[in-house]
């Protein structure tokens, strides 16, 4: 077999492997009667995206979710963005214990963090409540956000910091003036990347939640469950927006700013 | 430097901060795994964690989880290395495919399973493709691909799921590598083969092993793909430890804290792995 013969054969698999999930989900959220074996619905309905702009279920869920996951984000770099600096002035050992460190909650199963979270957050009376269900997300967006940092400042020259230093810029201008100007970018891709670590998150929701906050991802799995397909496939495909609005941006910021940092 | 000291103190503190919840987390299994706290505490003892230990379906679910963990990572890892070595070039169909490949990274681990429920299930997408294409004329003729032992769909819908990820992972590492040395190889007479074989895999397998560990503990932890993909029997490791965790009889519940202290060995062991490699990265670019 050629190059070019493996390439073209490469391509057709890859453009369905891209495409054919999201069509199927949009035929699926907008299908009627759809008896098997039929290949294509008998008739077609926009009755769940009607009813999810009258701000049903799911439009409520969405809301929902859109709120957690912005406080998340601004939890998540807040402290992720001091804590990823420090971690990148370190040497030797002690860096890659921070790493490690930084690095548990996001390899943690979701299932461990959850069953320890919810412990903690029930004693202080957040059991299924929405800042329980944030500050849970928050604990692996920040270790996301953290780990992040670390290679954001592992770029960047700390003698920048001790430039603006000698010409008598105080502590907090350094952070004004300085690095959060450079910083831009790096800090917008943090809230994005937090955002969508709560944005899809399942089993915290579900463990410290406790059935009382209904976020986007927790309906849509009960939608699955309960085999309402028009209902899920409609959830699903909102849930693909945030991240695809993400990947769209970040391509055309990447183009039409060459150089990063 | 005075600055120095200060960031030195700020460090182990700042990094406790992130950890600490999950170090709370373990603490609290560990306690609640022996008997010291919790339903069903009696003062330490260690029977209960060897009672769960000695359970066949505790050994049944982990290494259900643990192969299909190993057999969706090592098919997304095939995929992303022959993308990238197929799509390296600076072509349209080049960029085409590499745009194709990434694309899917937007969708979350909850859609992806609930479009492979749609695709596999007994009367999905490819079922009604065999009828149409007169293969399987009932839904029962359907092979069963979800919830099914093996874990067909699980393993293929999570395959899918983190490819995008690691294609990307390969395509940043052929771009910034540069072809420099598979070139001198081919000039110094290395066959097509040999120079996949002795240059182009190593430095592949090298940048993009960080990113294969962290691809292997995702899908052995994940709940949402399992509950809507994985068979009940074996159950696999995250669902067992979420049922024995709600479990209505109180006296089995802290069986979950054994559970989750073995999903968080994995995890270790994952996060020394994801170091090590992480560590070998920097020293070769450096």
């Amino acid at each position: 077999m050629t190059a070019g013969t493996r390439r073209t054969l490469l391509l057709i698999p890859l453009g369905l492997a891209a495409l054919a999930p999201v069509a199927m989900l949009a035929l699926t959220s907008v299908a009627g009667r759809w008896f098997y074996p039929d290949f294509l619905p008998g008739e077609l309905t926009s009755e769940s995206w009607r009813s999810l702009l009258d701000g049903n279920r799911l439009a409520g869920a969405a809301g929902t979710s859109l709120a957690v996951a912005a406080a998340t984000a601004a939890v998540a770099v807040t402290l992720g963005l001091p804590l990823g600096r420090a971690l990148a002035r370190l040497n030797g050992w002690r860096r890659h214990l921070g790493a490690a460190a930084a690095f548990l909650p996001v390899a943690a199963p979701p299932i461990a963090l959850a069953t320890g979270l919810q412990l903690a957050l029930l004693t202080l009376g957040l059991g299924g409540t929405y800042p329980g269900v944030t500050l849970a997300h928050a604990v692996p967006a920040l270790g996301y956000a953290a780990l992040y940092f670390l290679g954001v400042f592992l770029l960047l020259d700390p003698r920048v910091e001790d430039e603006a230093r000698s010409l008598g810029a105080t502590r907090v201008q350094i952070w004004t003036r300085v690095l959060a100007p450079m910083l831009r970018r790096p800090i917008a891709e943090a809230l994005v990347l937090a955002f969508l670590v709560s944005w899809a998150q399942v089993p915290l929701t579900l463990l410290i939640g406790g059935g009382a906050v209904r976020t986007l991802p927790v309906e849509v799995l009960a939608f699955v469950r309960a085999g309402q397909d028009r209902y899920a496939a409609t959830g699903a495909l909102l849930l693909i927006v945030p991240a695809a609005l993400a990947i769209a941006l970040g391509l055309s910021a990447r183009r039409s700013e060459p150089a990063p940092l | 430097m005075i600055a120095d000291r200060g960031g030195r103190h700020a460090v182990p503190l700042s990094a406790l901060l992130a950890a600490l919840p999950t170090l709370v987390g373990v603490g609290y299994a560990v306690a609640a795994a022996t008997g010291l706290i919790g339903d069903g505490g009696r003062g330490f003892s260690l029977d209960r964690t060897a009672h769960v230990l000695a359970e066949h379906v505790v050994w049944r679910g982990l290494f259900w989880t643990l192969g299909t963990a190993a057999a969706a990572t090592a098919l997304a890892t095939a995929g992303a290395v022959l993308l990238a070595v197929t799509f390296r070039g600076t072509g349209a169909a080049d960029r085409a495919a590499r745009a194709l490949a990434v694309l899917p990274m937007a969708v979350p681990h909850l859609v992806a399973a609930a479009v492979f429920v749609l695709l596999l299930g007994q009367s999905g997408f490819l079922a009604r493709a065999l009828y149409a294409a007169g293969i399987a004329r009932a839904p029962d003729s359907m092979p069963a691909l979800i919830y099914d032992p093996w874990g067909t769909g699980f393993v293929l819908a999570l395959a899918w799921k983190e490819l995008p990820f690691l294609s990307l992972l390969a395509f940043t590492i052929l771009a910034t590598r540069g072809s420099q040395l598979e070139e001198t190889a081919r000039s110094l007479g290395a066959a097509p083969g040999e120079v996949f074989r002795r240059v182009t895999w190593p430095m592949l397998w090298r940048g993009i092993l960080p990113g294969v560990i962290a691809v292997f503990v995702f899908i052995a932890g994940s709940y949402e793909a399992a509950v809507l993909l994985a068979p009940s029997n074996p159950l696999p490791l995250p669902l067992l430890t979420f049922e024995r965790y709600t479990d209505p009889d109180l006296e089995r519940r802290p069986d979950a804290f054994v559970l989750v202290l073995v999903g968080l060995a994995i995890s270790a062991a994952a996060v020394a792995a994801h170091e090590w490699a992480r560590s070998r990265q920097e020293s070769f670019e450096a």
